[in-house]
């Protein structure tokens, strides 16, 4: 059994590492960031993850219900420390799995990625009382600088295949078809929520009655937008124009949103992102911003990043041929929650925020694409995202495709499989 | 009566909250004036809208317990119960009414007199003395239902609270645990549980004093291993807190008042730590926040102030004959005093620091710094960051004290240190403690990369007095240690190859380079003679070339802030050594692919094109113009070469305008406002961007780029391409476009942050008539409250980090009444949360005043946004 494996077996365990074992991960994890563009590339089959904070338990829950890597192929979304008692545990486990299948797991930085931020929210604590010296905290820090801020996931499916895991309970359920663009699943791999792409308005009061709330109710797709404001209820027509293509586009992922510096997605290679997450400009925008129901660009109250609106997300999905943005950064009760005609998506992965907050979370699948042509390697960034807006022929204003989803939504792990949340204390006292 | 009390006349501009259900209701916003009618002493506040409309009308009375919190809030609790508050767009404006309420109140109070107190205990005994039963194996079940239905309301709490400490109700409990555990009945120690958590949860400071004392603690605790909440689990914290080999006593302390404070801050700290963690309110994290605060306090005062404890205990450091153990463990004693230090008031501190200097804590460093022992030289330079952060002027004089002496001075250890230390965490933390100590006294202006464990505030407080003693420091540190310090960069020049250094070596290198880094952009001056002299600039070229890529990336930063620096003399140099060709190399070996590295080669690139820094452009596309055109997969170069072609064809007048332009580019970047270039909403102006802005946006289907026309006049073919992006008056337009949608109006506030000494932009925005954070640190580590709660990088310029041996309450809400103000700052919280609710609706006048707002707040609390609940 290689070093790794045995610091994975006891990182599972909720256990921790040596000092020397944390440095020498910290190191070979650095290599490894190094080579990563600051918008990675990631190539469908994957699992998009939100915030963590240090919930250790519900980690194994969402790999219990997600899968296990290197089975599936996770994004997370950054956040993973702060806040819970276990980030030490949670985070090295990530990185141990990072290293160990470099291509099967991806991780960028959230705004808790930052020395800053764990100074005040947890996890410079935790390193302390667990090693009684911050040296871990340290190492810990520097590879929050080598992070990447986004990924760029290629090669989706605009269809949903059935379950990979799906134990064959679909009784209640018709067999899943190239109409469905939106497959909600709980814990126990049951469905319990479908929304076909273009006739959904059609169901969409049945839809929303039945299906927890705050979901895709507001995922109603229309056609044109933005070239008839105010012209009609939107959607009323049935004649989406959900192109035939089976393609289900770009999906850029980061932690916060978008930042009124960064117009493409090819901009944000032009960072240097190897440093502490400063208090304004792009890299900071990345990390802190949130989508909002206004018009352009507006302050933040978290007094950093900016809140969105619609007409931002559109305009840059559009300019970058991007179907959907997916982020975290922000709790939302039921899990995720898209927004803007599902142009952008949060989702969040920590149940029962904070061992009290009572939400759900969830993860976000996205299939492969299996019509196109083969499987491109891992790369870096995708070049020239930005010349979307002359390839693309979709119409200003239109909306991309987006790509089949499947949110599994789950609870947090059943409490005699964790032991009761406690903070370790500290070992010895003089006063 | 007759009260001599003259009301503010001029109306103040405010904000009416009443509690309801526990959450602020918004009354409304009006103008608010003190009167005296009658003999009866009032506030009003006049609606806005309609000035008709009394939004408030109340008496002041001598008992409503106002409270001034911040600088812009005012809570009481009116005479029906209700909880009120006023929130002040003026600091002015709260202070003017905050003045007329304590004066009307103490005329009442002097009228009153002393029959106060009978009226007091009057009321209380005519409130309803609440009765439990004692308890029992049969009765618990019972017991926890009453409790239950009396500490919904406040004045059942009080009256619980009493009922519990004067009947010593705790040690009651706390006898039943093992009792129920010898009857192997779950349901009762489940009982317990809940009863032991509520009590705590009372969140009265007497009652979570007497649950840690040694006769009942054990039950107390005992009783909190079985909570219900997890019926198949039992913690087992008596075992924890029974285990008597965890308090190591160095130096035996013989009073027993200050033992029992050892005993039970421990405790406290476990409750709070981990029994608790999960179920901890906002009170009560407060409360032991406190009491561990104040026992701390008296814990160090009674330890400083011991002279035969102190000798006794850095005896042990200078006695040949103290086995090491011993000696460790004095040193990590002191750590955890220094450490407990970082919470005490800066007099506290002060008197602290002097006397373990006295007794010889400089020796106890040099110790623990020689020591064979990582850990212990890990305490050591705690100790030393500590004391540095403390105050960096004493430090400092002390080294010259030594060098005086012509003993080693603390400096060359330090330098030894992190030359030749293995530990790579120690090596870490002595490179951060040589960085403070050569921290000039004003603080820097980029606060993330100056120290990056958020203590400014600590060094905010670096004086002008000690500037020359500083200045002298530098010039020491300049003349004897930094070629020592160095020496293993300018080794380098005889290394051929890098291909086999050590761990030790890649991380000591990176690290003298970052301090490189660090002085250059402090000591202007100083050091650029150093660095080019002692030829370190191109020694940090070689780094390069070596195969670590994090160690070619530091070397990359490092010529990156060369760079920016705007220093034509640096540049000059920069050229000179001819250190562009390593950095192309990097490009080359790194592209096309997309890394770290790249991207941080594109990005200084993209740097000196934005800036337009000609001597660079000059020299870079002379001397390696062939090696800039076949670089194609980004438009950064193709760009560059541009740029120079522009300049060697320009002519004078276009010069000027080209001049004006990137002056202003400079200006816009320098704000951070250039952030707003994307705010272009009108298609036409779009289409107009996308044709003139094409040296942004070259892409690589079209290589050679073609400059638009942008005036009329040039004769010239290549004319100059105009940067709408940057121009202001764009930026003012898309700015007033913004505000007239009602959206934000950033450019002023912007800019007032990037003035701003050191203060991060953090401080956090915060509507004029929402008031800034509280000072109070206490509420800064209000982790719960999740619904709105989002966290806010305000918080971080707290000075002080959080951690479980230095106390979170800071002495100014402690030292207010303690028992009441716990329900204030709880109330409070909604306030604030209200506020920010009203943020949201009214973007347009969020402003960055938190700034201003915290550096008067005395204890340091920093731009806190008042959203410390904290979130994702």
């Amino acid at each position: 059994m290689s070093d790794l494996d045995k610091w994975i077996a006891a990182l599972r365990a909720c256990r921790t590492i040596p000092e020397a074992s944390v440095r020498e991960l910290c190191y070979k994890a650095r290599e490894l960031l190094i080579e990563e563009g600051n918008v990675v590339q990631v190539d469908a089959p994957v699992t998009i993850c939100g915030d963590i904070h240090g919930q250790f338990h519900d980690l194994m829950e969402l790999f219990r219900v997600g899968g296990d890597v290197p089975d599936t192929n996770y994004l997370f979304m950054g956040d993973f420390v702060d806040r819970g008692f276990y980030s030490l545990e949670s985070f090295l486990l990530l990185l141990c799995l990072k290293v160990r299948y470099p291509d099967r797991i991806t991780l960028i930085r959230g705004n808790h990625e930052s020395r800053q931020i764990t100074t005040v929210y947890g996890f410079y604590d935790e390193c302390l009382r667990k090693y009684g010296s911050a040296n871990v905290w340290r190492y810990c820090c520097d590879v929050f600088d080598y992070l990447a801020l986004g990924a760029l996931v290629l090669g989706t499916s605009s269809t949903l295949e059935p379950s990979p895991l799906e134990p064959g309970s679909q009784s209640n359920m018709p067999p899943i078809d190239d109409s469905i663009e939106i497959e909600i699943m709980n814990s126990r791999n049951e469905i319990t929520a479908r929304f076909p792409r273009s006739r959904r308005r059609l169901y969409d009061h049945e839809l929303t009655s039945s299906s927890p709330p705050n979901s895709p109710s507001q995922t109603q797709r229309t056609s044109t937008p933005s070239r008839t404001p105010g012209g009609g209820p939107p959607g009323t027509s049935a004649t989406t124009s959900a192109p035939a293509s089976p393609s289900g586009g770009a999906v850029l992922c980061v932690h916060g949103g978008l930042s009124p510096l960064i117009d493409s997605v090819d901009k944000i290679r032009l960072l240097d992102r190897k440093q502490e997450v400063p208090h304004e400009g792009a890299m900071c925008d990345l990390l802190w911003s949130d989508p909002d129901d206004i018009d352009g660009w507006g302050l933040s109250p978290r007094g950093a990043g900016f809140l969105f609106g619609a007409d931002i997300v559109k305009r840059f999905n559009h300019m970058n041929d991007l179907s959907l943005i997916a982020r975290a950064h922000q709790l939302v009760m039921e899990g995720f929650k898209e927004m803007f005609d599902s142009s952008i998506v949060t989702v969040w992965s920590a149940p029962n925020y904070c061992y009290r907050c009572g939400n759900v979370a969830a993860i976000l699948e996205l299939g492969e694409d299996l019509t196109g042509g083969g499987v491109v390697g891992r790369s870096n960034g995708d070049l020239g995202r930005a010349r979307g807006k002359e390839e693309v022929v979709l119409r200003e204003g239109e909306v991309r495709s987006g790509p089949g989803r499947r949110y599994r939504v789950f609870e947090a792990a059943p409490q005699d499989s964790r032991g009761m949340p406690a903070k370790k204390p500290v070992a010895d006292y003089f006063l | 009566m007759a009260l001599v009390v003259s009301p503010p006349n001029d109306r103040k501009r405010v904000k009416v909250y009443e509690l309801r259900n526990n959450d602020w209701f918004d009354r409304g916003t009006g103008f608010c004036t003190g009167r005296i009618v009658n003999d009866e002493s009032k506030v009003y506040v006049e609606s806005e809208d309609q000035p008709e409309r009394l939004l408030l009308e109340t008496k002041i009375t001598k008992d409503d317990g106002y409270q001034k919190q911040q600088d812009t809030l005012i809570v009481w609790t009116e005479q029906s119960g209700t909880d009120m508050a006023l929130s002040f767009q003026e600091a002015e404006g709260c202070a003017a009414v905050w003045e007329f309420v304590s004066q009307v109140q103490q005329a009442l109070m002097a009228l009153a007199g002393p029959d106060d107190a009978l009226s007091d205990d009057a009321m209380e005994s005519f409130s309803n003395p609440l009765v439990l039963p004692q308890p029992e194996m049969g009765n618990l079940d019972e017991i926890q239902q009453m409790m239950r239905g009396v500490v919904s309301t406040p004045p059942g709490r009080d009256a619980l609270s009493k009922f519990i400490i004067s009947e010593d109700y705790i040690q009651k409990l706390a006898r039943l645990v093992e009792m129920a555990e010898d009857l192997e009945s779950l349901e009762d120690l489940h009982h317990l549980c809940n009863i032991m958590k509520m009590l705590i949860l009372l969140n009265d400071s007497q009652i979570v004093e007497q649950a840690v004392n040694d006769n009942v603690v054990l039950g107390v605790v005992g009783a909190l291993e079985y909570d219900p909440d997890f019926p198949n689990h039992k913690a087992n914290h008596r075992r924890y807190l029974q285990d008597q080999s965890r308090y190591k006593e160095v130096v035996p302390i013989t009073d027993p008042v200050i033992r029992k404070k050892i005993h039970s801050t421990f405790r406290l700290l476990y409750l709070k730590d981990v029994v608790l963690a999960r179920i901890l309110d906002d009170p009560t994290f407060s409360v032991l926040n406190s009491l561990i605060f104040f026992n701390q306090v008296d814990i160090v005062s009674y330890i400083q102030s011991n002279t035969g404890f102190l000798r006794d205990l850095f005896g042990i450091i200078n006695s040949p004959e103290s086995p090491p153990k011993r000696k460790k463990e004095a040193v990590e004693f002191v750590q955890q005093c220094c450490a407990i230090a970082k919470s005490l008031q800066p007099p506290a501190r002060a008197t602290l620091y002097s006397n373990f200097i006295q007794h010889g804590l400089l020796r106890v460093i040099t110790y623990a710094l020689s020591s064979t022992d990582a850990s212990t030289r890990v305490s050591g330079t705690d100790i030393l960051v500590a004391m540095i952060d403390h105050d960096p002027n004493l430090v400092r004089a002390y080294i010259f004290k030594a060098i005086a002496e012509k003993q080693t001075p603390l400096t060359d250890t330090l330098i030894e240190l992190l030359l030749v230390e293995v530990d790579l965490g120690v090596k870490a933390q002595a490179a951060d403690a040589v960085k403070v100590l050569l921290e000039p006294s004003p603080p820097p202006q980029q606060p993330q990369e100056a120290r990056q464990n958020g203590e400014y505030l600590s060094k905010l407080r670096g004086t002008a007095q000690s500037s020359n003693q500083n200045e002298a420091f530098l010039h020491k540190y300049y003349e004897m240690s930094a070629s020592k310090l160095f020496q293993p960069l300018k080794d380098l020049e005889r290394k051929e190859s890098l291909n086999d250094l050590s761990f030790q070596e890649v991380s000591l290198y990176n690290h003298l380079v970052e301090i490189l880094m660090f002085l250059v952009r402090l000591h202007l001056f100083r050091s650029r003679f150093f660095i080019f002299t002692d030829g370190l600039a191109s020694r940090i070229a070689q780094l390069l070339s070596c195969p670590q890529k994090h160690l070619k990336l530091t070397a990359l930063k490092f010529f990156r802030q060369c760079i920016n620096l705007q220093d034509g003399w640096y540049h000059e140099q920069l050229c000179r050594a001819h250190l562009f060709g390593p950095i192309l190399n990097v490009v080359y070996e790194t592209m096309p692919r997309d890394n770290l590295l790249n991207s941080a080669c594109l990005e200084m690139f993209e740097l000196i094109k934005r800036e337009n820094i000609k001597p660079l452009i000059k020299h870079i596309v002379d001397t390696y113009r062939e090696k800039l055109e076949e670089i194609t997969y980004v438009d950064t170069f193709q760009a560059l070469i541009l740029r120079y072609d522009q300049m060697m064809h320009h002519n004078p007048e276009q010069d000027a305008s080209m001049a004006e332009a990137q002056d202003a580019d400079r200006e816009v970047a320098a704000n951070g406002n250039q952030r707003w270039q994307g705010l272009k909403e009108d298609a036409a102006e779009e289409a107009y961007f996308n044709t003139s802005d094409d040296e942004d946006e070259l892409t690589p289907a079209q290589p050679i780029p073609q400059p638009t026309l942008t005036n009329g006049t040039s004769p010239t073919p290549k004319s100059l391409v105009n940067y709408p992006d940057d121009d202001p008056e764009d930026a003012m337009d898309a700015t007033a476009r913004l505000s007239g949608s009602g959206s934000p109006t950033p450019s002023k506030p912007k800019s007032d942050t990037a003035d701003g000494p050191s203060s991060p932009k953090a401080t956090a925005a915060a509507a004029p008539q929402v008031s800034q954070s509280p000072p109070e640190r206490l509420s800064e580590k209000r982790r719960r409250q999740e619904d709105e709660d989002e966290d806010a990088l305000g918080k971080l310029s707290n000075p002080k980090r959080r951690s479980s041996t230095s106390s979170a309450a800071s002495v100014s809400s402690n030292s207010s009444s303690q028992g009441s103000n716990n329900g204030v700052l709880r109330r409070k919280k909604g306030f604030l949360e209200r506020g920010k609710e009203a943020l949201n609706g009214k973007k347009i006048e969020i402003s960055f005043g938190g700034k201003k707002a915290s550096s008067t707040t005395g204890t340091g609390g920093g731009g806190n946004t008042g959203d410390d609940g904290g979130g994702p």
